[in-house]
């Protein structure tokens, strides 16, 4: 009945009874190996393709400008793009056969490699002349950003200590402590960098496992208000901070440099209108807004594909995302709910974060749209993540009930 | 144990659960519609304004000028045309902001960039350097002109230098210059325009909004690093619409003519302060032709004369340096034929005689005595007498003779008779208080006594003066629309110079008819006044005997005064002599006012309208009368002194060449033996005096010295004739006709001391010295 893996044996270390830990850790992977596995869950998979080839479309259309500008290639980074999706796809199923049980066992070594690879990146990291900041380690052949990998990490961390301590949940000492570390080192990590958007994420991210691990409310208030405090304080004395913020409010103060990209990706979403200027008839892509193929796609889907065409995109998404959550609802365990959720909040967070970037909701800062953005590795691990979600789906007994139901 | 692990288990569940849907509730609901909102904001209902702002920023208007009309004469030739120019300008900003947005990470500089334009640009264009660093430093502008009305293949250049090195901030836009053609010729007609091709003198600014046009502009999508998008999906073209092309009254000929004679009485005459000459279609008040001696180049007309430079660079203090630069400009602007006023002098007795004959105050046979003056006490409110420039007197003569004499005591005179009023009156109807209206920028208007001072009977003094044409003023324009007036059946005309206006489709838009103000003067009057006017040139004893024409019917009055207010304030004399010709008399055609202002008198040429300035209009006369296709009709006597045209007589016998020459009353001399002519002199076509010598070569050409030409002034013809004939050089001659007795050489074509290869043509004006009038009081 209660099935979860992993449950912490909380009674045996009690009453002070020989518990044979080699037995029950033997009894419990026997366990696991004996959950069945079905068919993935479809709908989920369909919207993730659905999704990863308008983006990959729309990466040519975004780029193709600029690529031929500069580059005198047009589809420079569509090919590119276009070869980690494939990969990426190939990436998904693979992982989609990756246990939640095995993912548990690694999750601490896990994120010490990522705490390694993000203090690597302080040390060997690249990017800096373009961003003013070390972001990514360069393996050679391929850059990619730890902060990414960061992100599972966490979400897989979390997930096993919720997991683990799941009836201290309510204390401080279990349901915030360990998470307040967690986040606080890797988020410290992270500053260094700096990395902005990824330290929100983190702790957005982080703060979104505790309370679906069931943390009491009232220290979301607490860290809501100590977050807020801080953010007030970052954003009344320092200059640079403060200088986002008012480029936020009023773009046009500063129209060439720090209004300059909220204003190019507020004309190109406005001028879409309704139905848009076509796919591929965008102008803004000609070098008016800097990052189009990459943080600002979504203003070039705006005006090339309309109102229409965004709220669509737009409306993929969310049924992503609640198709995400109904899986985390419905997972076999625990374990596998709280990973769901955690990846499904991460890309409902950037997808959300982003689109409110590019139409000036929030104060700019870099956040990638999942499938859209141009960044091979970051696809990578986008697909892989779902490719996790749909590991997890296997094991909904739901679904196994209807189809195996005969069998039992 | 385990229930309660499993209660705390479910509870877990639960709430996992419950947060769990309230994450799908905020991430995958609320939070879109937000965005849903925003995004409606944006994209709905501010579209109007985003789309407005970026399509201003996607978009360059590129400006399409409008052709200029062109401005031709009657004939259709070119006076004024606009022809393709490029302007080159840099944008700052541009340059400096690409360089640190698009190519921070590239190894080009931003530095490096500024210098290579300038490099380059400097070389291409000649514009100096340091001059182009100083524009890339203007970094807030976006536009910088570097040089204007550049030729297409250096605008070629400039764009091959843009292509090679990627230059980003450098732009060539399409302008257009103004070309004219013939330079100078007709310059205060035709006028010019500024480096805006705004019309600034002339028909270019009085018909400056309808030559202009309108521009048209093409907006087309461009990508923010200057270059076009990849695919157009947004252009927007109005075109241009050109300005009307115009065509003038105005004849190159005609023009070229009196441009020429003007210069030549100029400088033979020793006038110091120019002239003008004005050409009227008398019939309907068009200007056949207009010219100012201040004459300047069209397509340079900021550069001075060069004597006039330097006049202007002796000024030692810079402000009056700069101010007598612009008074220059302006002086070498004014169309002095319409801005400035003169007192036309005798010529205006044509509108004295016009008046009394007119009113049946005066008629032909009345009888004029003249004995050299008048008494002061004659003339109410007079304080010295008025004399006749004929100090001895003319004695008895009628009004054609007192026309002829020009006498100064029989006009005023006529004038007294005519009265005040009458006076007044008509002065009024010839139009001469008002501007002609003429469609030319800048007429002046004229100065007259006021009517009650005027009509004051207890001085007459200004109603005498103002019968020969003294103590007023009035435009040359004025004088000869008034003269018009006299002679064509006494129909005042309006001038006018646009004869027809025709918009780039060539349609006409404007098309100018002649316009009688009103009649004047009756037709029989005009008639007798015109046969007058013959009698002045044509009679024996006329004073305007050197305008003759032969062949032609020409007419006309002298015109000589003292400028009354430089006598007034500086007791001195300065001359304005003039000359105003009609033709044919028997049905006037055209007339013409050549006013020459100024006369060196220590030249000791005899300062006179009839010396001065008629010879010239006969001049003038004489070439465009053929040229209008009016046909000489010579008497027999005129044609023994005609000039004859030389016939080919190389390769025809001796004695038919003898023939021939024998008929055309040419005499011969022959060198060499032989019986055909192998070569002669003057060659085949040329002009030459009745009566010339011509030389036949019979054998070998003697290979001949080249001639020094000698000074002939004042000989008679045949004086003239012989001296060129001795040196083996030949007379042609110009002016007054050689049938007149008295005739003297007034001006020779080539300066005496000067060489000419044997055999020349030596061309003379030649002047009727016996009758000159002074006109002017003595």
């Amino acid at each position: 009945m209660d099935r979860y893996v992993g449950e912490p044996v909380t009674g045996s270390a009690s009453d002070g009874r020989a518990a044979a830990p080699e037995r029950e850790l033997r009894d419990r992977v026997r366990e696991s190996r004996r959950v069945e596995r079905g068919a993935f869950d479809m709908p989920f998979f369909l919207l993730t393709l659905l999704i990863l080839t308008i983006g990959v479309i729309m990466v040519l259309s975004a780029s193709f400008a600029r690529a031929y500008y500069y580059g005198g290639n047009a589809t420079y980074f569509f090919v590119r793009q276009l070869g980690f999706a494939l990969f990426g796809v190939v990436l998904m199923l693979v992982a989609s056969h990756v246990t939640p049980a095995f993912m548990r066992s690694v999750s601490l070594p896990f994120l010490l490699f990522t705490w390694v690879l993000l203090f690597m990146v302080l040390i060997v990291g690249t990017g800096g002349e373009e961003v003013g900041a070390n972001r990514w380690l360069d393996l050679g052949f391929v850059q990619f950003q730890p902060s990414e990998l960061a992100k599972i990490a966490e979400i897989l961390f979390f997930a096993t200590l919720i997991c683990t301590y799941k009836d201290k949940m309510k204390t401080f000492k279990y349901g915030v402590l360990p998470f307040g570390i967690v986040i606080g080192i890797t988020v410290l990590l992270l500053y260094f960098e700096p990395h902005l958007s990824a330290s929100v994420i983190i702790i957005a991210l982080g703060a979104i496992m505790m309370w679906a691990g069931g943390t009491r409310w009232q220290y979301f208030a607490v860290g809501g208000a100590a977050v807020g405090a801080v953010g007030y304080l970052v954003v009344t004395k320092m200059a640079y901070a403060s200088a986002r913020i008012t480029a936020w409010l009023d773009p046009w103060s500063d129209p060439l440099d720090s209004g300059l990209q909220t204003i190019q990706s507020l004309y190109a979403i406005g001028s879409g209108g309704l139905l848009g200027l076509g796919l591929g008839q965008g102008r803004q892509k000609y070098m008016y807004l800097p990052e189009e193929h990459n943080d600002f796609i979504f203003s070039i889907v705006c005006e090339e594909l309309g109102f229409v065409g965004a709220m669509l995109i737009l409306v993929l998404f969310a049924l992503l995302i609640i198709r995400g959550y109904w899986l985390a609802v419905h997972a076999r365990d625990r374990f596998g709910a709280l990973v769901i959720t955690g990846i499904t909040s991460l890309l409902a967070i950037q997808v959300i974060l982003n689109v409110a970037v590019v139409t000036n909701l929030v104060p700019c800062t870099g956040i990638s749209l999942p499938f859209f953005s141009y960044g091979g590795t970051a696809l990578l691990l986008q697909l892989a993540e779902m490719g996790i979600v749909l590991s997890v789906s296997r094991e909904i007994p739901l679904r196994r009930s209807k189809s195996d139901g005969g069998e039992k | 144990m385990a229930k309660s692990k499993g209660a705390s288990g479910q509870r877990t569940n639960k709430t996992i659960l419950g947060r769990t849907l309230v994450l799908a509730l905020v991430c995958g609901v609320v939070a879109f519609s937000v965005l849903a909102v925003r995004l409606y904001k944006l994209m709905i209902t501010d579209h109007d304004f985003y789309e407005e702002h970026a399509v201003s920023q996607q978009t360059r208007t590129v400006s399409v000028a409008a052709s200029r009309g062109t401005i031709y004469d009657v004939n259709g030739n070119t006076l004024a045309k606009s022809s393709t120019a490029y302007t080159v300008f840099i944008s700052p900003y541009e340059i400096k902001y690409y360089h640190e947005k698009e190519y921070k990470s590239n190894e080009i500089h931003y530095n490096d960039e500024p210098t290579l334009i300038a490099r380059e640009l400097s070389r291409i264009l000649g514009v100096d350097y340091d001059w182009i660093m100083k524009l890339t430093e203007r970094t807030d502008s976006w536009y910088e002109r570097v040089a204007t009305k550049i030729d297409g293949d250096l605008a070629d250049q400039v764009r091959q230098f843009k292509a090679d090195n990627k230059i980003v901030g450098v732009h060539i836009e399409e302008d257009s210059k103004r070309y004219y053609p013939y330079g100078s010729l007709a310059c205060h007609v035709v006028g010019f325009v500024g480096t805006d091709n705004y019309g600034l003198e002339g028909i270019e600014a009085l018909y400056d909004s309808s030559l202009e046009g309108t521009n048209g502009s093409i907006v087309r999508l461009v990508a923010n690093n200057g270059t076009e998008m990849l695919f157009e999906n947004y252009q927007n073209y109005n075109d241009a619409i050109d300005g009307c092309d115009m065509t003038l009254t105005l004849d190159y000929e005609i023009q070229s003519v009196i441009e020429k004679y003007l210069q030549d009485a100029i400088k033979a005459n020793y006038i110091l302060n120019g002239g003008c000459c004005i050409v009227m279609n008398v019939k309907t008040g068009e200007i056949l032709g207009l010219a100012n001696a201040n004459a300047y180049d069209l397509n340079s007309p900021w550069d001075l004369a060069e004597e006039v430079k330097e006049q202007i660079a002796q000024v030692e203090d810079e402000k009056e340096r700069d101010n007598a630069q612009t008074q220059a400009l302006y002086d070498q602007w004014r169309n002095r034929a319409i801005s400035d006023t003169y007192e036309p002098g005798s010529v205006f007795k044509i509108i004295t005689m016009s008046i009394g004959l007119e009113e049946g105050v005066l008629h032909e046979n009345d009888s004029f005595y003249c004995g050299g003056s008048i008494p002061a006490g004659n003339i109410p409110g007079r304080t010295t007498d008025l004399n006749c420039w004929e100090l001895s007197g003319h004695g008895n003569q009628n009004l054609r003779e007192a026309a002829m004499h020009s006498c100064n005591v029989a006009f005023t005179n006529m004038a007294l008779k005519i009265g005040a009023k009458t006076y007044y009156d008509y002065v009024d109807a010839f139009g001469l208080f008002d501007y002609t209206d003429i469609d030319l920028s800048g007429e002046g208007g004229s100065q007259w006594w006021t009517r009650e001072d005027f009509e004051n009977p207890l001085d007459k003094s200004s109603l005498a003066a103002t019968g020969f044409g003294q103590t007023f003023a009035v435009t040359p324009i004025q004088m000869i629309t008034a003269v018009a007036a006299a002679v064509n059946g006494g129909y005042l005309m309006q001038p006018y110079i646009v004869k027809e206006m025709r918009g780039a489709d060539g349609e006409v838009v404007y098309s100018k008819e002649p316009t009688v103000v009103r009649q004047v003067i009756s037709e029989e009057t005009s008639a007798l006044v015109a046969s007058i006017l013959e009698s002045v040139v044509g009679d024996p004893g006329g004073t305007g005997s050197n305008a003759y024409v032969p062949g032609y019917r020409v007419g006309g009055k002298t015109g000589t005064t003292t400028k009354t207010p430089i006598e007034a304030a500086e007791h001195r004399k300065e001359y304005m002599v003039s000359f105003c010709g009609i033709a044919p008399c028997d049905d006037p055609e055209i007339a013409v006012l050549l006013v020459l202002d100024n006369p060196d008198q220590t030249s000791g040429i005899y300062v006179s309208g009839g010396g001065m300035a008629a010879p010239y209009v006969g001049k003038i006369m004489g070439e465009i009368l053929p040229y209008l296709g009016i046909q000489p009709n010579y008497s027999p006597e005129e044609e023994a002194y005609l000039d004859v045209t030389v016939p080919r007589l190389v390769g025809k016998d001796l004695v038919t060449a003898r023939e021939t020459l024998n008929s055309l009353g040419l005499s011969f001399r022959e060198v060499g033996e032989g019986s055909t002519v192998t070569s002669q002199l003057p060659v085949t076509g040329a002009q030459v005096a009745a009566g010339s010598q011509i030389i036949l070569y019979l054998s070998d050409v003697p290979q001949e010295e080249p001639v020094t030409v000698p000074l002939l002034y004042g000989m008679t013809v045949n004086e003239a004739r012989n001296t060129l004939q001795n040196l083996g050089l030949f007379l042609d001659t110009s002016g007054a006709s050689p049938a007149i007795r008295g005739v003297k050489v007034q001006a020779q074509a080539i300066p005496e001391g000067e060489t000419v290869p044997y055999g020349a043509v030596i061309n003379v004006t030649l002047v009727d010295t016996s009758n000159l009038s002074s006109d002017v009081l003595a």
